[in-house]
C-alpha cells in the first residue's frame, strides 16, 4: 500500500513511517500540510495518516481542502487532545477514523489496514466463515464443525466484527467501538473478558484456536 | 411580540407602574373635586340662607298677624311653590301661602316634599320664625345645590374615565413592548447558560434602559466565548506540548524493548516505563475532559438518551469482569425508557466509572447493583457490598486527584468520581454518597427542573 503521513514531529513522523515500511508499505512522510495538499492531490494514495496540528495549513483544514478537492483517499487522523467534540471536528471534516497520541503502533497499524481495505460498499453477505465455523447472519446461527454453538447477543456481534475483518488486527479500542458504540478506554479489561467468554465457546472445546492473540495489538480470527 | 397572560401582566413592571399611577391619579382627582364640590356647595347654601334671612326680614316688617298672613297669601298666590315656598301658621291654626306646612322649631331646616307629579323632586332649604304668636316659613328649592353635585358627577366621569383608560391602555401597550425587549434578553441569556457562546442580544433602538442591559449581556458573552475559546487554545497547545514528547518518550521505550542484545529485564523495564506513560497520559486527558467539560460546550450538543439503554450497555460490558472477579453486578430496570437530555457518551462514561469504582474497591464476594429509577426525575444509582466510604470522607473523594488513604495501593488516577461529578453538573444531575449498609450507593439523580449546576 502506499501511505501518506503528515506529522511535523519528526520522531513520531520517523516511528509511524519505520514501522509501517516494516509492514511492507510504501510510506512518504512529510512535516506541512501545504506540501501534503501538493501531494495528495497529485499522486495516488491507499491511506492518509494527518495530525491535527500541523504548522501552515493544520491537518483539518488540509483534509477539508481535499475533500472539496474530490479526493476521498480514507484520512485517519492524529489527534493530541481526543475530546468528544474534537472527534466529531475531524469526522465532520472528512476524517474517517481518529487516534489520540499517545498510541501504540499496533493501534495505527490495525486502524490504517482497515481504513484501506474498508469496503466501498458494504456487501449483502449473509454468511461469514472461517476454517469450519460458520455465522448465518439471518438466521443469527453460528455452527463450528457442524455443532451449533449458543451465543449471547453481544458474543454474536464480537465475533460478527471479528468475521468480517478476517485475517486482519482488530484492537481493544476498535472492538469497544464497533461492538459497544464506546469511544472512551476504560480502565478494566473489559474487551479481555468478552474475548476470553466468546473463545470458551467457540475455541475451548475443538482442536484448533480460531481467534489469536495479536500482542501489543488486539485479536485477529484466522481462517 | 410576545403573548401576555394575566399573571405575566400582573408580574410586569410597566404595568403595576400603570396601575399604581392611575390609582394615585384618581385618588387625588376624587379628593380634590370632592373639596372643590364642599366648597362650592357651602357657598351655595350659605348665599341661599342669607336670601331666606333677607326674605324673612322682609315679612317681619308688617304690624301684625292678619297683615302678615294677607301679605303672605298674597306673595303664595303669585309665586311658584316648586321654586319657593311662603307659608304663615296663623295663630288660629288657619295656614296661608302657596304650601301648607305644619309647625316646627325655629331656625334653618330641610323640607322634603318627595317627587313632585312629573318627577322632580321637591326637596327645601327653610327657615322658620315666629312672629305675633304664630310661624312663618320661607323656603327655597335646593335644585341648584342638587344639580351642582350631578355636574360635579359627570365632570368626573367625563375627566377621569378617559386618562384612566389612556393610562391602563398605555401602561399595557409598554408592558407588552419591554416584556417582548426583556423576553429576548432572557432568551439570550438561556442560551448562553446552555452552552451557545454565539447567542447575542438583538440591538433594540429606544429603549434606552434596556438596550443598555442587551449590550452589557453582549459584551459579557463575547468576553465569555473569548475566555472559552482561550481555554479550548490553551488545552489544545497543553495537550499538544505534552503528548508530542509522551509519544516520543513511548516511542523509543518501543524501540528500547525491541532493541538487539536487550536482555529480558531490560525489555520488561522499558514495558513498565511504557505503561508508566500511558497512566500519565490518562491522568492529563482526564483533567482534560473535566476542564472541557466544565467549560460546558458540550451542552450544545445534547439529545434525548435512554438511560436504560445506557444502564443495560454498561451493565453487559462490565458483567463478565465483575465474575472473573469473583463480584456480581446485577442490573435493575424500570419497564420502559427512561430519557434524559444528555450527552450519551459521557453519561455512559460516569457509569462506566462508577461501576469500575465499585469493581475496584470492593472484595470478592462483593454483589454490585446497578439500578435505574425511572419517572419525572430518573435516579441511576451503583451500589456496592464493599467497605463504604466514611461520612467525613465522602465529599472529599469528589474531589480532584483525591484518594482515600487505603486506596492508595489500587489503581486509578483519583479523577474518576471527579469525572462523573462534572458530568453530572453539566446534566443537571445531582452527585449524591450514601451508605448503602453496608457498602456505597452512588446516586445520579436528574431532572432539576432548570438543568441548571
Amino acid at each position: 500500500m502506499r501511505i501518506l503521513v503528515v506529522e511535523d514531529d519528526r520522531t513520531t513522523a520517523d516511528y509511524i513511517a519505520d514501522g509501517l515500511r516494516r509492514e511492507g508499505h510504501a510510506v512518504d512522510a512529510l512535516a506541512q500540510g501545504r506540501d501534503a495538499l501538493v501531494r495528495a492531490t497529485t499522486e495516488d494514495y491507499d491511506v492518509l495518516v494527518v495530525d491535527r496540528m500541523l504548522p501552515g495549513l493544520d491537518g483539518l483544514s488540509l483534509v477539508k481542502a481535499l475533500r472539496a478537492a474530490r479526493v476521498a483517499t480514507p484520512v485517519l487522523f492524529l489527534t493530541s487532545l481526543g475530546g468528544v467534540d474534537d472527534r466529531i471536528e475531524g469526522l465532520n471534516a472528512g476524517g474517517d477514523d481518529y487516534l489520540v497520541k499517545p498510541f501504540a503502533f499496533g493501534e495505527l497499524s490495525a486502524r490504517v489496514a482497515a481504513l484501506a481495505r474498508r469496503p466501498r460498499m458494504q456487501e449483502a453477505v449473509t454468511e461469514l466463515v472461517a476454517g469450519d465455523l460458520r455465522m448465518d447472519l439471518l438466521a443469527r446461527r453460528v455452527t463450528r464443525a457442524g455443532q451449533e454453538i449458543d451465543l449471547l447477543p453481544r458474543e454474536f456481534a464480537l465475533l460478527e466484527q471479528l468475521l468480517r475483518r478476517k485475517g486482519r488486527v482488530l484492537t481493544r479500542t476498535m472492538l469497544l467501538e464497533s461492538v459497544w458504540d464506546i469511544r472512551f478506554d476504560p480502565q478494566t479489561n473489559v474487551v479481555e473478558t468478552h474475548v476470553s467468554r466468546l473463545r470458551a465457546k467457540i475455541d475451548k472445546p475443538f482442536e484448533t484456536e480460531l481467534i489469536k492473540t495479536v500482542r501489543g495489538a488486539g485479536y485477529r480470527i484466522e481462517g | 411580540m410576545a403573548r401576555l397572560g394575566l399573571p405575566a401582566l400582573r408580574r410586569s413592571t410597566p404595568v403595576r407602574l400603570a396601575a399604581f399611577l392611575v390609582a394615585l391619579f384618581a385618588c387625588v382627582s376624587l379628593l380634590s373635586f370632592g373639596v372643590t364640590y364642599l366648597v362650592i356647595r357651602n357657598r351655595l347654601e350659605t348665599g341661599m340662607r342669607a336670601d331666606l334671612e333677607q326674605t324673612m326680614a322682609g315679612f317681619s316688617a308688617a304690624p301684625s298677624a292678619s297683615a302678615l298672613a294677607a301679605l303672605i297669601a298674597n306673595q303664595g298666590a303669585v309665586t311658584d311653590p316648586s321654586q319657593r315656598i311662603l307659608t304663615y301658621l296663623a295663630p288660629n291654626g288657619q295656614v296661608f301661602g302657596n304650601v301648607a306646612l305644619s309647625r316646627g322649631p325655629e331656625g334653618f331646616l330641610y323640607i322634603d316634599l318627595g317627587p313632585n307629579p312629573t318627577g322632580a323632586r321637591r326637596d327645601y332649604l327653610g327657615l322658620a320664625g315666629n312672629f305675633f304668636g304664630g310661624q312663618l316659613i320661607v323656603a327655597a328649592n335646593r335644585a341648584p345645590v342638587t344639580a351642582l353635585a350631578a355636574t360635579f358627577l359627570d365632570v368626573l366621569l367625563a375627566s377621569l374615565l378617559p386618562t384612566i383608560v389612556i393610562a391602563i391602555g398605555g401602561g399595557l401597550y409598554l408592558a407588552r413592548r419591554s416584556r417582548a425587549r426583556v423576553d429576548r434578553i432572557v432568551a439570550t441569556l438561556d442560551r448562553l447558560s446552555s452552552g451557545d457562546l454565539t447567542a447575542r442580544v438583538v440591538p433594540m433602538p429606544g429603549a434606552h434602559d434596556l438596550a443598555a442591559i442587551g449590550e452589557g449581556v453582549n459584551r459579557l458573552a463575547v468576553r465569555q466565548e473569548a475566555a472559552t475559546e482561550a481555554l479550548r487554545q490553551v488545552s489544545a497547545d497543553i495537550a499538544h506540548d505534552l503528548k508530542t514528547p509522551i509519544q516520543r518518550l513511548a516511542v523509543q521505550l518501543d524501540r528500547l524493548a525491541a532493541a538487539e542484545g536487550m536482555p529480558e529485564t531490560g525489555a520488561a523495564l522499558a514495558a513498565e516505563a511504557r505503561e508508566e506513560a500511558a497512566r500519565i497520559v490518562g491522568t492529563f486527558q482526564s483533567l482534560l475532559q473535566i476542564a472541557q467539560i466544565e467549560g460546558g460546550s458540550p451542552k450544545a450538543r445534547f439529545v434525548p438518551v435512554d438511560l436504560a439503554e445506557v444502564a443495560r450497555t454498561f451493565a453487559e460490558i462490565y458483567e463478565p469482569a465483575a465474575d472473573d472477579a469473583g463480584q456480581s453486578l446485577t442490573l435493575h430496570l424500570p419497564g420502559g425508557p427512561v430519557t434524559v437530555q444528555g450527552d450519551r457518551s459521557l453519561l455512559g462514561q460516569a457509569l462506566a466509572n462508577l461501576i469500575e469504582n465499585a469493581l475496584r474497591h470492593t472484595p470478592p464476594g462483593s454483589r454490585i447493583a446497578v439500578t435505574l429509577h425511572g419517572g419525572a426525575q430518573p435516579v441511576l444509582e451503583v451500589a456496592d457490598t464493599g467497605p463504604g466510604i466514611p461520612a467525613d470522607e465522602r465529599q472529599n473523594v469528589l474531589r480532584r486527584l483525591y484518594r482515600l488513604e487505603r486506596s492508595r495501593t489500587t489503581p486509578g488516577s483519583g479523577l474518576g468520581l471527579a469525572l462523573v461529578a462534572a458530568i453530572a453538573d453539566l446534566h443537571g444531575a445531582a452527585l449524591t454518597l450514601d451508605d448503602a449498609a453496608p457498602g456505597l450507593v452512588v446516586r445520579l439523580a436528574f431532572g432539576r427542573p432548570d438543568g441548571a449546576p
